[in-house]
């Protein structure tokens, strides 16, 4: 394959040139309740080219048949000199690689007959549906893969890797008369079959705490201190933060650049923030991007202080700085663009544990798990999947529908303090932007408090009750 | 290949067969923050097969159509193996409806005259302290369906697509105005007018920011800002959530539960837009499909699998991509047909502003389609709203959200505007609504 991509690259009158092509074998299973949904076997492959002349903008063709190899660099170079562009378009240098990049697969998912795939989800969801019959319904997949990876540039960067990915999801819906709740359970490894045994404690817990929703009440609306658990500060930092740590968004936008100029204070001393795309076995790393840039620890944020940013060769050749190995592409159907990998809240040396936050708490909430959340640049929208409100320092009762919603400057500043207890959130799903979706990424944090922060899940009392 | 496909299935698999093939190629331009940036094609053909075995069914997908085609039959009847019993019937030959899905003007259009739209718009969006990004998209598609039972189609399909956004920074506010047109054909040029009139009317009221109103208030949502309302109704009325026993409509058929000038249905044969096709993806024809009429329900929508559960017929709304089993999905949504206008942008608000006092016109809301959305409750921060007073838009409001229950108040409309237009696959006007709480951050 390496030789039919370098003969194909030899061919290419462009001044840049560089090829990916992609061959995945994935299966995927799904219940349900007691119900098989479906089990299937696919197989996607396919190509994709990025031509560069000078003074052009790019040409981008992607491709199912590879026998078209040839004429779809021939076209890309076409398409880069018919869109002319003012000033040109300039790559930041990243030196020439060749590796082949195996990693390890843990139990290669492609060698398990897709029988025993069913039989380890079928346990996983009898786990949540044997919890109580309060669990009138479940949803649970399985999903891997395993993608052959080959990339070749003009610049003599040549790449060969085996890149494994797992997945287990569970739902479990808790219903009583009119109340439903759910519990959501997500693992996700870029690792194979063996790392996926032995889970189903984590199925029963959210199928059980499903259950326990049905009696908690709705958390009353206000402004509380508000401590996040890892996970849910995880997904705070990638979505209220991370987003804006995208070079594409600031690099060719002069406002926004100057929103987002390094040595600006986003926060309190004790608040550090990076993406790590090197760091070992996550699913958000890779030893080379998808511009053939290696993956690396950037920091984002050190004691409060926005000090980087995360860049494509071409954002950080516009902007003067090193590319940071973040130029990612879901699939051969996309062009690489500005992405996270594994970010994170670093924990604060000395910071103590998840009491040392609550302490000094008298009236607040412990925020756990996300159900979603969505930002709109400077304001953002997260549902947790469930709450326990904290009393004279102590956890307290269960509360549901917790919603925090809020402006990410102001937030961000009131993060006061910051626990020790660092792990990374091993979830499945993934990140979308600008249409690829879903792209694996991990969040990772530890305990986090924000001295005050909206929560609500009923904003005005009206419309809760009722139905058609 | 299909016909090749099927017939290899009809001898491996005792129950029957259907399959999908799908070959696209789309053309794409893209101008980021001002300026024309890149150019991309993408070609792309795949097959997707459906097995019954032994009274189970299998799907097996691919984008390897050069691979042989005994390959994908063996992992689909693999994949019946481990499959749940299904009464699956593959529909018998039938007539099908005659629709123009192919567009030359669409699939001829050169690169040059589409890099030319993208410029013509970039020019009348810039304005001082903005920033624009224009996206456009040609995508001319072949589709062929069959199955064992005789029945079958294919049909091309063209498809085009313009989107704009305006970001306008100041300080730490963020504002963001886009629009985008979508359909078969070639956008005319009071379509492109009326997109350009409809981001400079929400972008020049949006420059003036107001405080919030607070309390229960009469709210306006636009066409756009209507997803929060319409998305718990649809997803109620899938054949697949009432299948589930999660649908609060599952037991309503022949019930009023919205207001009497309430009427929605799924139309497949509308000429112009790009989700129309003669027949679905399981080789149903396609026909419109009344979803409530006068605020009364009355049927939900099915694909093959989802109807042989609930014992009925399919709607013809089996949708499948190369990869996966069909779903039922809809493809036209209309709400209360007036037919939309393109011809003169219509108001911000559709006429309905005249009679509030103080109220508030949403047009984008933060974290729609997330949590229990079936239930009806809604509860989301605004991303584009503006203060109604005395019957005018007084400005932005910033730090707001809205709340209540979709059904409540689907109950009792307050009007419907004469704005109705597109946005994506949903034709629908602005809607005023009674009584919805708004409240400040």
């Amino acid at each position: 394959m390496i030789d039919r991509l370098t003969a194909a690259l030899s061919r290419s009158r462009a001044d840049y040139t560089e090829i990916r092509v992609e061959r995945t074998w994935s299966t995927a299973v799904t219940f349900r309740g007691r119900r098989l949904e479906s089990a299937t076997a696919s197989e996607d492959q396919g190509g994709f080219v990025r031509a560069l002349h000078a003074g052009g903008g790019w040409g981008v063709a992607s491709f199912t048949s590879l026998d078209r190899l040839d004429a779809m660099v021939a076209r890309a170079g076409e398409l880069s000199r018919a869109v002319p562009v003012d000033p040109p378009i300039r790559l930041g240098d990243v030196p020439s690689h060749q590796a082949d990049a195996l990693l390890d697969l843990d139990g290669d998912v492609r060698g398990v007959p897709i029988a025993e795939k069913k039989r380890l989800l079928e346990a996983y969801n009898g786990a949540m549906l044997g919890v109580s019959d309060r669990i009138v319904d479940t949803l649970a997949v399985y999903r891997d893969e395993v993608s052959e990876y080959w990339y070749v540039n003009s610049q003599g960067t040549i790449l060969h890797e085996l890149r494994p990915d797992v997945t287990l999801s569970g739902t479990a819906v808790a219903r009583r008369d009119g109340t439903i709740e759910k519990g959501l359970e997500s693992i996700g490894m870029r690792r194979g079959w063996h790392s996926v045994q032995d889970k189903a404690a984590g199925f029963r817990a959210v199928a059980e705490r499903a259950v326990a929703l049905l009696d908690a009440p709705t958390v009353k609306g206000g402004t509380y201190p508000v401590i996040l658990d890892p996970e849910l500060a995880g997904v705070f930092i990638h979505e209220a933060f991370g987003h804006l740590s995208e070079a594409d968004f600031v690099y060719e936008n002069p406002q926004a650049r100057e929103m987002m100029t390094l040595g600006r204070r986003f926060g309190k001393p004790v608040l550090n923030v990076g993406d790590n795309g090197a760091a070992p076995g996550l699913r958000g790393t890779l030893p080379f991007d998808d511009e053939g840039t290696p993956t690396r620890d950037t920091t984002l944020i050190k004691e409060g202080i926005l000090v980087g940013r995360l860049h494509s060769r071409e954002t950080a050749a516009a902007m003067g700085e090193q590319p940071t190995g973040n130029a990612r592409a879901i699939s051969f159907r996309h062009a690489p663009i500005v992405r996270m990998t594994n970010t994170y809240i670093a924990g604060a040396p000395g910071g103590g544990n998840f009491e040392d936050l609550i302490g000094d708490v008298k009236l607040g909430v412990y925020a756990c798990g996300a159900f979603g959340g969505q930002t709109m640049l400077e304001n953002f929208s997260f549902t947790a999947a469930y709450g326990r409100m904290i009393r004279d320092g102590r956890v307290a009762e269960l509360v549901k529908d917790v919603v925090l919603a809020g402006n990410l400057f102001q937030t961000l500043d009131r993060i006061d303090h910051i626990a020790a207890d660092f792990h990374w959130n091993q979830m499945g799903g993934g990140c979308g932007k600008a249409g690829q979706f879903p792209l694996p990424v991990t969040e990772g944090a530890p305990h986090v408090r924000i001295e005050e922060a909206l929560v609500g899940g009923d904003v005005g009392g009206a419309g809760e009750a009722g139905g058609p | 290949m299909i016909a090749q496909l099927v017939e290899l299935a009809r001898r491996r698999a005792d129950g029957g067969a259907d399959a999908l093939w799908r070959r696209f190629e789309r053309t794409t331009v893209a101008f980021e923050w001002g300026r024309l940036k890149s150019a991309g094609i993408t070609e792309e053909a795949g097959a997707n097969l459906r097995v019954r075995h032994r009274g189970r069914v299998g799907v097996a997908g691919t984008t390897a159509t050069d691979a042989a085609p005994d390959e994908l039959v063996g992992r689909a009847l693999a994949s019946a193996e481990l499959g749940e019993e299904l009464d699956l019937a593959f529909p018998a030959h039938a007539p099908l409806p005659s629709l123009t899905t192919f567009f030359d003007r669409a699939a001829n259009a050169s690169l040059d005259e589409v890099i030319a739209i993208g410029r013509s718009l970039l020019a009348r969006l810039e304005r001082e302290g903005c920033r624009v990004n224009v996206a456009i998209e040609r995508e001319t598609t072949a589709t062929r369906v069959a199955n064992t039972a005789g029945a079958g189609g294919e049909y091309r399909g063209t498809g085009f697509g313009v989107s704009a956004d305006v970001w306008r920074i100041a300080g730490d506010d963020v504002l963001v105005v886009s629009d985008a047109f979508e359909g078969a054909d070639l956008p005319s040029d009071a379509a492109l007018a009326a997109l350009v009139a409809s981001i400079n009317a929400r972008l020049d009221h949006a420059l003036r920011v107001v405080a919030p109103p607070e309390g229960a208030l009469p709210v306006v949502f636009t066409p756009a800002g209507l997803s929060a309302l319409l998305l718990p109704v649809t997803q109620a009325l899938s054949g697949k959530a009432v299948l589930q026993g999660i649908s609060p409509l599952g037991a309503k058929v022949g019930e009023q539960v919205f207001d009497l000038r309430v009427s929605l249905s799924d139309d497949p044969l509308r000429v112009g837009r790009t989700a129309s096709r003669p027949l679905d993806d399981e080789c149903v024809p396609s026909r419109t499909t009344c979803l409530v009429k006068r605020g009364v329900v009355q049927r939900f929508i099915y694909d093959l699998e989802t109807a042989a559960r609930a014992k009925t017929e399919s709607t013809g709304h089996g949708t499948r991509g190369i990869f996966g089993k069909p779903v039922p999905a809809y493809t036209n949504i209309v709400l209360n047909d007036a037919g939309a206008q393109h011809a003169a942008p219509p108001q911000l608000g559709g006429g309905l502003l005249g009679d509030i006092r103080d109220g508030l016109l949403v047009d984008d809301l933060i974290g729609v389609g997330q949590g229990n959305v079936t239930g009806g409750a809604f509860s989301h921060p605004v991303a584009l709203a503006y203060r109604i007073e005395r019957g005018e838009i007084a400005g932005r409001v910033k730090d707001a959200a809205v709340a209540g229950n979709a059904y409540e108040l689907w109950k009792r409309v307050g009007g419907f505007g004469n704005d109705a237009r597109w946005t994506g696959s949903r034709c629908a006007p602005s809607v005023l609504f009674e009584g919805v709480s708004v409240a400040r951050r």
